[in-house]
């Protein structure tokens, strides 16, 4: 462009100026976009997010991305079995529990390496604390040392049961050998791992192998893994708690660091800024995707922040902090924004004391003791006073339109089994007719021991636990809660208080609200704080620790399962001493141009489906 | 001179071990790092407490634990220096070392801009004094040191970027806001310039009208998308520096400064039209640098040329000249850029960045785009923190002028008949600058302390955001290496402000206190 004829320009000023809005306009709508950019509050700090360093959301969703494994949670939420990369079946149930996991054949790592049954032993060394033991690499469970391999994976169910995983001569499955069955089996299976890209980084290389050096490399693996060899498992144990921890990802990093299965590969990552994955040529590990090729996950700490980067179209994707306000900045943005309210797999519930916490000293004797009838009358009257559609509507629909009160403690609103279940367990009594008339059936109730009771009569004395004072939300909650029981003849005391989760157990609160938290769908389901050795309320139900320890232990079909979840909840009605209130609202908002977006209430939440996201 | 630096260094040392035991034993009471474990659900949360425990030697007593640290900090002397992990499990030396580039990236202009901006308004405030001009200034800065820098900054964002970049899909400004700007900008401009009523008005009329017009040009010729000085302004600019550069430091009567200026600017334009073509080849940093040694090579040549007498002045006058001509040029060939930058699929026609350091899709190898998108995603946190920041200068330095403009010296410079420039440049504005420097070192010394505040709203992961997630995320050892490095940095600031006013005014003496 020469500069001196800028003069010329200004007689064109009317048909450049038409001609560059034009111009100005096309690029935003003509072309498909390929790159979808992410926002995420934290900084990106190691590349395996399975030590207790790492275990990062970003760290976890830039894993998801470049993994592919036997199964994942989808939106429902269920288990659903990826079969493009391989399956499983149980081979025996007793006298010990069998499990064969296959990969199917002609799967690849991103370097082109077939993966095969050896890949999946990785998965016992870092999760069995008697194979650490054994090897030479550690306890797990040791106050001074840590183990070869930094795992967050020791000492859970896994670690406990498993007797033998064994390699098949095709070496293409694995069977796991466990001493008993037990329910949650599925998901303390394998997954792979690069194994033979781990040996040549323990064995100091730095650059991708030939194919014939890595089927080498892997039967190296193999053999270490039999014969336990302490030395070069250290090795690898070094390289897998340490050298994945990059922040940085350049043209120099060792691309054995890379090596992985999934539908992208880390292409570059700039320190504490952002991470960029491109499309694995070699992915045939999961289902295909749909035309994203490039995903970028950027840091933006600042809510306020994040929101205007939308706004200014440098973001795609954004799951937002859950408040009433972030979401009114987000919809202020307009049409080029959708904003979605969605749940989470975490549920705001309400607890009555109904006596002291197993193997503490001081005992309740607040008005809920016990299992008279007065204090399930009691009880239920608090319950049925409790004012939870209201709570809903002021608290949680401002954040998520969709909210509805939760009336199972096992299945969301969004599950296939909810209705009917709700319909049979009896929580019918807590929904009939309004709240005004919930509430005048409770002043009955509090009627029949307190004969002077009547709105505002302060009969029945509590306190209530619920949160620190920095919460506003569950302050909120407390105070619609204190009006509405007050007119049942109920005075509650409500002051927050600060490190409220270790007061869980404390009988000087006669009712508390917090949450829980599910990560994962186990058969024990949520009723494990129900069972009268764990119950921080001094919940204690002969029937219900039957009902829980079948559910922990047996092997059941998915009819007894529902009818088990059913018997529990029945009891919990009955005895009064639980209500749910609502899943957590969260709130994604994304570029309206991105198609496919169908968020899971589960760990990888929006990001499970990305194969199906495109432009 | 010597007891009196190594009895402050001694004192320093003291206070640093006081405060970090102090703040170490105050951080590990503030919180349990264990809270998240103690209420999983997780079925191994057992293990992972012992493992964290662990890991952050939660079994020792923090009193005690705060000498671990210590002695991983006094290993510097046998080379072995350890400020320990990050929970992350990141060296904490590591991650200052890259959070300290970052963080001065982005304050060193802001602060630069400040200084320079605060000290000659608060100058032309004082010089002004009750004036219209110096009203509005103090009302000005005031409102910005009140500001709280999150809400400027959602403000900047909205309408400098967002709005500003919607505006440029259709870049024409309603004539309403034209007739505006021009009437603010004239406002301002007569107020500086000052004088009598009628000349005032003539003033304000001559530059509303100006501005309104030049505006109207821009737009007509599309400037906003295809901006640029070309030859001919880059000329009409360079001898318009060249002037004010003389103006200032010698004055346009000393003939020699004058001519050596301008000679420089001759030579700029000239060169303006190979550097064109030199803009545009490979290794750009490499011939930067050269290009900039020439230019001031070249500038002492021409000076010497002409100067006989009184050389380093006019050195000094000729190479700041200079400096600023090649300034100039660069900012024309970022402006030539800006279409290029505009067009790429990663800006797409929206160049004003809200947040972040660079944009993660732009692909790299244009020199002149990727230095375009540093310094497009510098321009609303340097707005931001200059706003809030040069009110302190404004004040001080307007302060100190009127102080130094009431001593005696002055009155008899004025009364020797030295022209007004010589006594405000030479006499007043030199002594303005010796209490400022204490407070200019001891700015400079907290660059790297960070901006938490900053940081977090635009994104940018430096000092600030490393002591934010330190403090909430119990990192003893992030906390304890970031308030080292600023601590220290600060006590050695107040000791280098010292000593350099005792370099400056001849009346204080270090160490004679006694």
């Amino acid at each position: 462009m020469k500069k001196w004829n800028r003069g010329a320009k200004v007689a064109l000023a009317v048909a450049a100026t038409a001609g560059l809005v034009i111009g100005a306009l096309s690029p935003a709508t003509a072309a498909t976009r390929t790159t979808v950019v992410i926002v995420d509050s934290n900084v990106f700090t190691s590349l395996n997010s399975s030590t207790p360093d790492t275990n990062l959301v970003l760290n976890g969703n830039v894993a998801y991305l470049s993994g592919a494994g036997f199964n994942y949670y989808d939106e429902k939420p269920e288990l659903v079995r990826n079969t493009t990369f391989g399956t499983y079946k149980i081979m025996s149930k007793t006298p010990t529990f069998k499990v064969k996991y296959t990969v199917n054949k002609g799967r690849l790592w991103s370097d082109g390496t077939p993966i095969t049954g050896v890949d999946l032993l990785l998965s016992n060394v870092i999760s069995s604390d008697a194979y650490s033991i054994a090897a030479g690499l550690g306890d797990p469970a040791s106050e001074d040392k840590k183990p070869a391999f930094d795992s967050l994976g020791y000492g859970g169910s896994y670690s406990k049961l498993i007797k033998d995983v064994s390699i098949a001569p095709d070496r293409m499955s694995v069977v796991l050998t466990y001493s008993k069955y037990f329910p949650d089996w599925e998901i303390a299976g394998p997954g792979p791992s690069p194994v033979h890209a781990l040996v040549a980084m323990a064995m100091g290389e730095k650059k991708l192998g030939t194919s014939a050096h890595n089927v080498a490399l892997k039967s190296k693996f193999l053999n270490a893994y039999i014969a336990k060899d302490k030395d070069l498992l250290s090795k690898i144990g070094k390289v897998w708690s340490n050298d994945y921890n990059v922040t940085s990802v350049d043209a120099k990093t060792n691309p054995l660091l890379l090596v992985c299965n999934g539908a992208y590969i880390v292409d570059n990552i700039v320190k504490d800024q952002r991470v960029t994955m491109k499309l694995n040529s070699n992915y045939n590990s999961g289902l295909p995707t749909s035309g994203i090729e490039k995903v970028v996950f950027t840091t933006i700490p600042d809510p306020t922040a994040a929101a205007q980067a939308l706004a200014n179209k440098e973001v795609d994707f954004y799951e937002a902090i859950a408040t009433a306000d972030s979401v009114a900045a987000l919809k202020k943005i307009g049409a080029a924004v959708t904003v979605e309210g969605v749940t989470l797999a975490t549920y705001e519930h309400a607890e009555v004391r109904s006596g002291k916490e197993q193997g503490t000293k001081v005992d309740y004797t607040g008005p809920f003791d016990g299992m008279s009838q007065k204090a399930k009358d009691l009880r239920t009257a608090w319950l049925l006073a409790y004012p939870r559609q209201e709570i809903i509507d002021k608290i949680v629909k401002p954040v998520n339109a969709k909210a509805v009160v939760m009336n199972s403690h096992q299945y969301f609103p969004s599950e296939p089994n909810y209705s009917k279940m709700v319909a049979a367990s009896g929580m019918a009594k807590f929904t009939a007719g309004t709240q005004a008339d919930r509430t005048a059936d409770a002043l009955a109730l509090v009627k029949k021991y307190y004969p002077s009771a009547a709105a505002g009569s302060a009969s029945v004395k509590l306190t209530m636990l619920w949160g620190s004072p920095s919460n506003t939300r569950r302050s909120a909650e407390a105070a619609l809660v204190k009006a509405e029981v007050a007119k049942a003849g109920f005075d509650v005391t409500t002051t927050p208080t600060s490190g409220w989760s270790s007061f869980l157990g404390d009988p000087k609160f006669d009712v508390q609200f917090y949450a829980w938290s599910k990560t994962a769908l186990t058969q024990a389901g949520n009723f494990g704080s129900f069972k009268s050795t764990d119950s921080q309320t001094g919940y204690n139900n002969l029937e219900m620790d039957k009902i829980i320890t079948r559910l922990e232990t047996e092997v059941l079909t998915p009819t007894e399962i529902y009818n088990l979840y059913l018997a529990a909840e029945k009891i919990l009605v009955e005895d009064a001493v639980t209500i749910p209130l609502f899943q957590w609202p969260g709130v994604i908002a994304y570029n309206s141009a991105l198609k496919g977006v169908n968020p899971s209430p589960l760990s990888p939440s929006f990001l499970w489906n990305f194969w199906d996201w495109h432009f | 001179m010597f007891a009196f630096i190594m009895r402050r260094l001694g004192t320093l040392a003291v206070i640093l071990f006081g405060s970090s035991f102090l703040l170490y034993n105050l951080a590990a009471l503030s919180g349990d790092p264990l809270a998240d474990l103690r209420t999983s659900r997780e079925p191994n949360a057992a293990q992972q407490i012992i493992a964290l425990t662990r890991k952050l030697q939660l079994d020792i007593p923090p009193p005690l634990r705060y000498f671990y640290w210590l002695r991983g900090l006094f290993g510097v002397f046998i080379g072995k220096f350890d400020l320990g992990q990050t929970r992350g499990g990141e060296s904490v030396a590591s991650a200052i070392g890259s959070a300290v580039p970052t963080t001065v990236r982005l304050v060193t202009t802001a602060t630069l801009t400040a200084i320079i901006l605060g000290i000659s308004i608060g100058i032309v405030t004082a010089l002004r004094q009750y004036s219209k001009f110096d009203y509005s200034m103090t009302f000005v800065s005031f409102l910005l040191f009140s500001l709280p820098i999150f809400w400027v900054a959602v403000l900047l964002k909205q309408f400098m970027a967002i709005g500003f970049n919607n505006w440029l899909g259709e870049p024409s400004i309603p004539i309403k806001t034209v007739v505006l700007i021009g009437i603010i900008l004239g406002l301002i401009i007569s107020s500086v310039v000052g004088g009598d009523r009628a000349k005032s008005w003539k003033i304000f009329g001559v530059s509303a009208i100006a501005t309104m017009l030049v505006l109207q040009v821009l737009v007509k010729i599309n400037w906003f998308l295809q901006p640029g000085l070309g030859p001919i302004f880059y000329l009409l600019g360079s001898v318009g520096i060249a002037f004010g550069v003389t103006q200032l430091s010698m004055g346009i009567s000393n003939r020699v400064a004058l001519k050596s200026s301008l000679t420089v600017a001759g030579i700029a334009f000239v060169l303006y039209f190979p550097m064109q073509k030199v803009f545009e080849m490979q290794k750009q940093g490499l011939l930067l640098a050269a290009a900039a040694t020439l230019t001031i090579l070249i500038a002492v040549g021409v000076a010497l040329y002409f100067a006989k007498i009184d050389r380093a002045a006019v050195v000094r006058t000729t190479v700041l000249t200079a400096v600023l001509l090649g300034i100039l040029m660069i900012v024309d060939q970022l402006m030539g850029t800006w279409e290029r930058y505009m067009g790429s699929d990663a800006i797409n026609y929206r160049p004003v960045p809200t947040v972040g350091q660079t944009n993660p899709l732009l692909e790299p190898g244009d020199y002149w785009v990727s230095t375009l998108d540093l310094l497009m995603h510098l321009v609303l946190p340097t707005i931001a923190l200059t706003a809030i920041s040069f009110a302190g200068y404004i004040r001080f330095s307007r302060g100190t002028m009127l102080e130094v403009l009431n001593q005696d010296y002055i009155r008899t410079a004025r009364a020797k008949g030295l022209t007004e420039r010589t006594v405000i440049m030479r006499h007043a504005f030199r002594n303005t600058m010796i209490p400022m420097t204490t407070i200019i070192v001891v700015d400079f010394a907290s660059i790297i302390g960070g901006a938490i505040i900053t940081e977090r709203v635009f994104g940018w992961t430096g000092m600030g955001t490393l002591f934010n997630k330190a403090v909430g995320s119990f990192d003893l050892n992030l906390l304890m290496g970031v308030f080292f490095l600023t601590g220290t940095l600060a006590l050695v600031a107040n000791l280098v402000a010292d000593l350099l006013y005792s370099a400056l005014d001849p009346r204080i003496r270090v160490g004679s206190g006694k």
